[in-house]
């Protein structure tokens, strides 16, 4: 769909994510690394656990469908080269810390010059100006930043967050956004744009808005372990962890009745919960008493099913219930299966082929997806720098230098 | 066009549905100066109207803070989808949009005969985005789940807690606040590839689907070396210290990841504990990995001494990544977020000040504008009617009449 548009990456991990859902859009993304890799980013685990950048399972995982080269943007003829790369593409997309590129002298004005359709989108932890601009953050600030952690986890002990970087998650697509937004207005008026994206105020959202809320209906809020507010979310079947909200609301209450209909089936609805009247029930009114009544019927049932039995009569009887798959489950599920969600590359000189997600859409007219795997070290040095003009022989001086 | 207009101004989208992945997406264009329309019925409410129906909200259905805050620069058109004059009238305002947008069960739309073969067919260029839990095929496909249930097939439940404790998963559903971005950004390269080409196309998204390929690295990590990664606190492999750490004052808490050597040293000066700054005892990562139990101790006896944020500022001074744990008191209180103006005032009719969001990019020549609050339920029938679809005074009476507008 983005075929044809030419993106220069120059991101560390937290905008890895963005590079490649561009690329596997089918823009023509290509990642810069220094000379012998972005070692940072090509970081372990590796595959079979030999420590070897070529082998990083984030590296391969999070580059698909772009080019690699190697340029040494600290060096002058780097920098050169760089410009001429700047010239001949249509966004550049970076993750330093703010000024850093101005202090190489290639900051985004200057980049512009000459080439005012020039797009730049930084991705960084706070943004690009504001007293916390210099504040350093990988994922773990930025969701404790962002409001997420406060109030994720148990009661006694410290906020916790999701153990993958969830914050690079919500930032990768946000910075995609904000590049085809720019591109959007640039097909209009020919201008480039600078896209200015923080990691923390993208990590807001995953509140839904809880700071207006609680602005306007103050509420104490804690982190309540695997309950939602006041009810069970989380539930323990006989072989691992469900997900079932004892929540009501119009759209709920046929999956609680259906729930207890299942129970009685299986004949582990006491006499009241049978009778009970969902369409009156609120779980932010009840007592605790009353919750924990309820939560102990459920609870004991759940506790004589499998997973597995669990979410097949959920599917039959729809019922708002599901597994909390890990990766090997999420693997198997039929569901995505069906969708040819995963599709396997090759990696010949690794001597193995692995199984990645392919795609997070489907377009009637387009394919999105991975169209190559993730660039070895400077995998396309020779055809990305000879469509800046330079040759073979140039190429191999450079290498000589320490430039590529 | 003027920059104040906004970059989406003359965009017209149509929206179907509730809750929140899918107006999450639309927002972002109504901020840019696109028109969005929301389709709603009293006859079946977004349930994000319904949160709120509590004893201390008068105002029913306009009431809920949630829906509102959520919905901004959106119009609202009543229309009862239950009657075949409400399903023509979404067709024709189909042919008004660019963008249709919805995320209902994917039974809904072909029942009502507003799938894409049939909205497309004489409307050339139409781009339309199915978004619900599981994608339009496949056996699962009809499954009426939320949020929550994405979160756990995902996998997002299972990584998140303690290696020797029960999941407690993200607070929040992560696949409602992360597949609207998805969604938007495929609306905004389709309107791209639109402009380019003139042709349309339909989108056809499973909230799922773009959890897991967020998740990638978690997937081919198993594919290849057969890992199940597993929830571990905040502990990783890579830094250490690298957690969340007690501050003074009731539930306080600072996040302080050192994620090189050097890092390290900076965070032992300000320390100033003699056995943590033995650098042949911890000095490289491997030893102080070998020792994270001692090293959280010590480091937790140290911050539990210091106001969170004072701390903060102080170790990010030093070079050192530190970050409060934020409430949303503290995030309204923000320096930085106030100074970013992330946070944005508009008065409600009903509710009164509310503080809406902004979205995480900025573009200065093309700020994110917030006119109106999110809208009353069919708050722009009689308008929208009149303006985008020119019907007559008349003909909107007869709508009104056979109960269509509802």
């Amino acid at each position: 769909m983005l075929a044809g548009i030419r993106i220069l990456d120059l991101t560390h991990e937290a905008g890895f994510l963005a590079g490649k859902i561009l690329a596997d859009l089918g823009a023509d993304v290509v990642k810069v690394e220094p000379p012998g890799g972005d070692l940072e980013g090509r970081r372990g685990p590796y595959l079979g656990g030999v420590s070897d950048p070529e082998r990083s399972l984030l590296w391969l995982a999070l580059n698909t469908s772009k080019r690699g080269i190697t340029l040494a943007l600290d060096s002058e003829r780097g920098r050169a080269i760089y410009r001429s790369l700047v010239r001949a593409s249509d966004v550049v997309l970076e993750t330093e810390p703010p000024g850093a590129l101005a202090k190489l002298g290639l900051d985004y004005a200057s980049q512009r010059e000459g080439h005012p359709g020039l797009i730049h989108c930084a991705l960084t932890p706070f943004g690009s100006d504001g007293p916390f601009a210099s504040y350093r953050a990988h994922d773990l600030v930025a969701v404790a930043m962002g409001g997420n952690a406060a109030l994720t986890g148990d009661r006694d002990r410290p906020p916790v967050r999701c153990s993958m970087p969830t914050a690079y998650y919500h930032a990768g697509p946000e910075a995609a956004l904000g590049i085809a937004m720019a591109l959007f207005a640039r097909a209009r008026d020919g201008e480039g744009r600078f896209v200015d994206v923080s990691l923390r105020e993208t990590q807001l959202s995953t509140l839904m808005a809880g700071p207006g809320q609680h602005a306007h209906t103050p509420r104490v809020q804690r982190r309540s372990g695997s309950r939602l507010g006041r009810t069970r979310e989380i539930w323990k079947a006989r072989d691992g962890d469900v997900s079932f909200g004892l929540r009501g609301g119009q759209a709920r209450i046929p999956n609680l009745k259906a729930t207890v209909a299942y129970m009685a089936e299986s004949g582990m609805a006491p006499d009241w919960l049978v009778a009970y009247d969902w369409a009156s029930y609120n779980h932010n009114t009840l007592s605790d008493d009353e919750i924990a009544r309820l939560e102990a019927a459920f609870g004991a049932f759940f506790a004589t099913k499998t997973r597995r039995e669990l979410y097949g009569q959920a599917l039959e009887r729809r019922i708002m219930l599901a597994p909390c798959n890990d990766a090997r489950e999420i693997l198997d599920q039929a569901q995505l299966r069906a969708r040819s969600l995963f599709t396997t590359i090759d990696y010949p000189e690794l001597g193995c082929s692995i199984e990645h997600p392919d795609f997070f859409a489907k377009s009637n007219h387009h394919r999105i997806g991975i169209r190559s795997r993730a660039p070895r070290i400077g995998e396309h040095n020779a055809e990305v720098f000879a469509e800046v003009g330079l040759s073979a022989d140039d190429l191999a001086a450079l290498s000589a230098a320490g430039v590529v | 066009m003027t920059a104040d207009a906004g970059i989406f101004a003359g965009i017209k989208i149509l929206e179907l549905g509730a809750g929140a992945a899918g107006p999450v997406a639309t927002r972002y264009f109504a901020d840019q100066g696109a028109t969005v329309i929301r389709v709603e019925s009293s006859k079946r409410p977004d349930f994000l109207r319904m949160v709120h129906l509590t004893p201390d909200n008068p105002h029913g259905l306009d009431g809920s803070p949630m829906f509102v805050l959520m919905n901004p620069n959106k119009q609202s058109i009543a229309i009862n989808l239950s009657l075949p004059e409400g399903i023509a009238l979404v067709k024709r305002l189909v042919g008004w949009a660019d963008v249709v947008s919805e995320n209902f069960s994917p039974k809904a739309m072909a029942k009502w005969g507003l799938d894409y073969a049939s909205l497309s067919a004489d409307h050339d260029g139409l781009i339309m985005v199915s978004s619900c839990l599981f994608g339009q095929t496949g056996p699962q496909r009809m499954y009426p789940g939320f949020g929550g249930q994405g979160a756990a097939l995902a996998g997002f439940n299972h990584l998140t807690g303690w290696a020797d404790r029960d999941a407690v998963g993200p607070y929040g559903t992560i696949t409602d606040s992360l597949s609207p971005r998805y969604v938007a950004l495929l609306i905004a390269a389709a309107l791209l590839h639109r402009d380019r080409s003139g042709e349309g196309q339909y989108l056809d998204v499973s909230q799922i689907e773009t959890a897991v390929y967020s998740l990638s690295e978690m997937i081919v990590r198993y594919s290849a070396n057969g890992e199940v990664v597993s929830r571990r606190g905040n502990s990783c492999d890579d830094a250490i210290p690298h957690g969340i750490y007690p501050c003074r004052g009731d539930d306080r808490w600072i996040a302080i990841a050192v994620m090189s050597d050097a890092e390290w040293r900076r965070l032992v000066d300000e320390i100033a504990d003699p056995e943590l700054a033995d650098a042949d005892r911890f000095g490289e990562l491997t030893q102080r990995l070998a020792q994270r139990d001692e090293i959280d101790r010590r480091l937790g006896a140290w911050t539990r001494r210091f106001d969170a944020h004072e701390l903060m500022v102080r170790l990010q001074a030093a070079g050192v990544e530190a970050g409060a744990v934020l409430s949303s008191d503290d995030l309204l209180a923000d320096p930085q977020l106030a100074a970013r103006g992330h946070f944005e005032v508009l008065r409600h009719a009903l509710l009164g000040e509310l503080r809406f969001e902004h979205c995480g990019i900025r573009i200065a020549e093309a700020p994110a504008r917030l006119r109106t609050p999110g809208p009353n339920l069919g708050e722009h029938t009689h308008s929208i009617l009149r303006d985008q679809l020119g019907m007559t005074e008349a003909e909107i009476n007869s709508l009104a009449e056979s109960g269509v507008l509802v």
